[in-house]
């Protein structure tokens, strides 16, 4: 499916060659997943047992009932450290090409997980007791037997994972069924003309997937509360980044490569599920989707190549009236949601001195 | 260059106090020398990390900080607790929240006089012991980088680490060499047992007198425990039985199996073992299953429950096991030679016991120090 996308992304980008219209926007494609191994995805994504000390599941910071993000200009972290970027929404993920703000992973969610579970400011789990773990809990023992998987194991969960983001996917958004306002088609105009929007978010996923420069204004409080610059500090370090213990201002894309020239970029997000996922941008700093357009209708921050738009008030309410009109239904039902209580206690297994390990 | 400069101390320990040799320096299953019996000297200071008293006050912080680990929640001093003889009440440690540890939580007092830290030896030194427990799995589970930046964010910490080694910000391999600095200050030199070996002869009462002699006689307690800190730090399989508990705790199942699984071992191995191969993990040699390094007998009197899974929570649970010839493991083939039935009377192991005793000085108690804080980074 993945592969089909890419291929559908490059035809569309063949045809347009480069002359971006309406056309470049449109319905998500339909993503076939494993209903089984898909409800193992589901489980682990809520089970705290994933993280160090029990602490965090995945649903900590990317919570159903908030679009799957938190609701936080900066994000959570492992307890000791405290996040230094927005958590993004999981929605639609599967369809992306990299991840995270910055883009580092670029080949598929089996590493996202992987980075995710294991990097000590997110859930610093050794996955190698992740995997006993979950070997000493029936429940997933049946689970992973159910699903043609046979022992639970380290690299499953990441498979397993990945396979539940598969059923996470924007329902019934306005823009999808056809049924926007007059008020979001007027908007619509302004997306793919006079805003400009269209050109960086194209696509099913309103995204082009690259990095660029914005000038979005650092969020301060990354620097100024300790527990967020430990984890700045500790990420820019491992990830190579020069003077890092001088360096006020987050990178992002830089830690890619060219230094220079991507210091300061950040991924093109999705516009998908944005009513529920307040606040935006990479740190945060624009509290509303008014703000936001507010913000491009100036030309953007400092180093942009933006130019002001001259939007009237009507067009600027427009336009967010369009952007909301991208998210659907929420995901916080049964079917995207683990409801059962998981005890995070561990049963020990019957007849251990004769069992196999 | 850590064994020479042990056999020097015990050898200038020999010169200065005169030893009382071992009874047999060339028992079965243990053709080497042993060390004489002597009280403990001088602490060693090794000349790559001497100590100064700047050094050992931010040792003791960073001892007690819980920063130096996975979630900030716990300390050294957490499985290291002086309330409990430096080490951890339980049969195993306590280990990092979410976890349990799987071998039983080792003294802090005295052991700078070892050169073999954990119970299977992995570690050289108690720098390199510090660094290993602060980022093991079931212990600290720090990661380094994020350790070093929560000291970078601690004004306090930042003025002492350069005071003490220059850093321009604290370097966490100055955190390992400031624990060890302050670790070295923490030794019982002043036992019973120390002040009779040099020279008092009214330091240790009949009875305990007695069990000196069952010590190095009838006993052959002397053939392992021998040196000033009474352990040879050779590797023994006693036929110390399985850790029961096991079977019915699953967060120690876990653990179990993740040691098994981490430490490396074929599938046949991983899928059936119950036991702790100890010392194989080290080598990977079948001979050495259920292998672990002679424990120090010093401060014993504070720190039950013993052997490295805590089997025995009584010196005389451990004085009856060794009088029975020690006792039966999942790889008791390797089990050494030396330990026999040793048919001591009752008397005779309630002055063994009374002999143990007087291998522990004054307790050593202290207040946790007050922690610098956090402040923005200007």
């Amino acid at each position: 499916m993945k592969t089909k996308f890419g291929v559908m992304l490059a035809m569309a980008a063949w045809l347009g060659i480069g002359i971006l219209s309406a056309a470049d926007i449109g319905p998500l494609p339909k993503v076939e997943f494993d209903a089984k191994k898909a409800a193992i995805g589901k489980r682990l994504f809520f089970d705290k047992r994933l993280s160090g000390d029990v602490a965090l599941s995945c649903s900590s910071c990317h919570d159903p009932t908030k679009g799957f993000a938190d609701g936080k200009p900066l994000s959570d972290a492992y307890p000791g450290t405290e996040g230094f970027r927005n958590t993004p929404s999981v929605i639609n993920t599967t369809f992306k090409d990299a991840w995270f703000h910055d883009g580092r992973i670029g080949t598929d969610l089996n590493d996202v997980t992987r980075e995710m579970i294991t990097e000590t400011i997110w859930m610093n789990m050794d996955m190698r007791i992740m995997q006993e773990r979950i070997k000493q809990d029936p429940v997933y023992i049946k689970m992973f037997a159910d699903a043609g998987w046979g022992e639970p194991s380290n690299g499953k969960v990441r498979n397993a994972i990945p396979e539940y983001l598969k059923s996470l996917t924007s329902r019934n958004a306005p823009f999808d069924s056809g049924k926007m306002s007059a008020a979001a088609k007027a908007g619509q105009s302004i997306f793919t003309g006079k805003g400009g929007c269209v050109k960086c978010h194209n696509g099913p996923l309103f995204s082009d997937q690259k990095l660029h420069k914005l000038g979005v204004p650092e969020n301060k409080e990354i620097f100024q509360k300790p527990l967020r610059h430990v984890a700045f500090i500790a990420f820019t370090k491992s990830m190579g980044i020069d003077n890092y213990m001088n360096l006020r201002q987050d990178p992002g894309g830089a830690i890619r490569n060219n230094y220079k020239e991507n210091l300061g970029t950040f991924m093109t997000p999705s516009l998908r599920e944005l009513k529920y996922t307040a606040p935006y941008m990479h740190n945060g700093m624009l509290k509303t989707l008014k703000d936001v357009v507010d913000f491009y209708n100036k030309g953007a921050g400092k180093g942009s190549g933006l130019k002001a738009l001259k939007l009237s008030s009507k067009e600027q309410s427009d336009l967010v009236a369009f952007l909301e009109a991208l998210s659907g239904d929420p995901l916080n039902g049964p079917d995207h949601v683990w409801s059962e209580k998981i005890d995070v206690n561990y049963k020990p297994i019957p007849d251990w001195w004769k069992a196999r390990n | 260059m850590k064994a020479i400069q042990y056999m020097l101390v015990a050898a200038l320990a020999l010169m200065l106090f005169g030893g009382t040799a071992p009874s047999s320096a060339f028992a079965a299953g243990d053709p080497d020398e042993d060390a004489p019996l002597a009280a403990l000297g001088k602490v060693p200071d090794p000349p790559d990390n001497v100590m100064t008293k700047e050094k050992i006050e931010l040792g003791k912080l960073l001892f007690f900080d819980p920063r130096i680990g996975g979630d900030a929640s716990i300390s050294c001093a957490d499985c290291h607790d002086p309330k409990n003889g430096w080490a951890d009440p339980g049969e195993v440690s306590r280990g990092y929240p979410g976890t349990i540890h799987w071998r039983n939580s080792q003294s802090i007092i005295n052991s700078a006089y070892l050169s073999k830290l954990f119970w299977a030896g992995s570690s050289k030194s108690l720098e390199a012991q510090a660094k290993s427990a602060a980022s093991g799995g079931v212990a600290g589970n720090g990661e380094f980088d994020v350790m070093e930046a929560r000291l970078a964010l601690i004004p306090e910490y930042r003025k002492r680490f350069r005071k003490v080694f220059g850093d321009e910000w604290p370097l966490l391999f100055n955190v390992w060499r400031a624990i060890a600095a302050f670790e070295r200050t923490l030794v019982d030199t002043n036992t019973p047992y120390d002040q009779f070996m040099r020279g008092n002869k009214n330091a240790l009462n009949a009875q305990q007198k007695a069990g000196f002699e069952i010590f190095k006689g009838k006993g052959n307690c002397v053939e392992c425990h021998n040196g000033p800190m009474l352990t040879d730090e050779k590797y023994y399989n006693l036929g110390v039985p399985r850790h029961e508990a096991w079977a019915d705790d699953g967060l120690k199942q876990i653990t179990f199996r993740f040691e098994i699984y981490a430490k490396g071992a074929n599938e046949e191995m991983y899928r059936t073992v119950k036991d702790d191969p100890g010392m194989y993990f080290r080598t990977k040699e079948e001979k050495d299953k259920g292998k672990f390094r002679t424990a120090p007998l010093r401060y014993t009197k504070y720190t039950a429950p013993y052997m490295h899974n805590g089997a025995f929570f009584t010196l005389e649970e451990v004085v009856d096991f060794y009088n029975a010839g020690g006792g039966k493991n999942e790889f008791d083939k390797n089990k050494t030679d030396i330990i026999k039935p040793l048919n001591l009377s009752d008397k005779e192991k309630a002055d063994l016991t009374a002999f143990l005793e007087a291998l522990s000085g004054k307790e050593i108690s202290m207040k946790p120090p007050e922690l610098p804080k956090y402040a923005t980074l200007k």
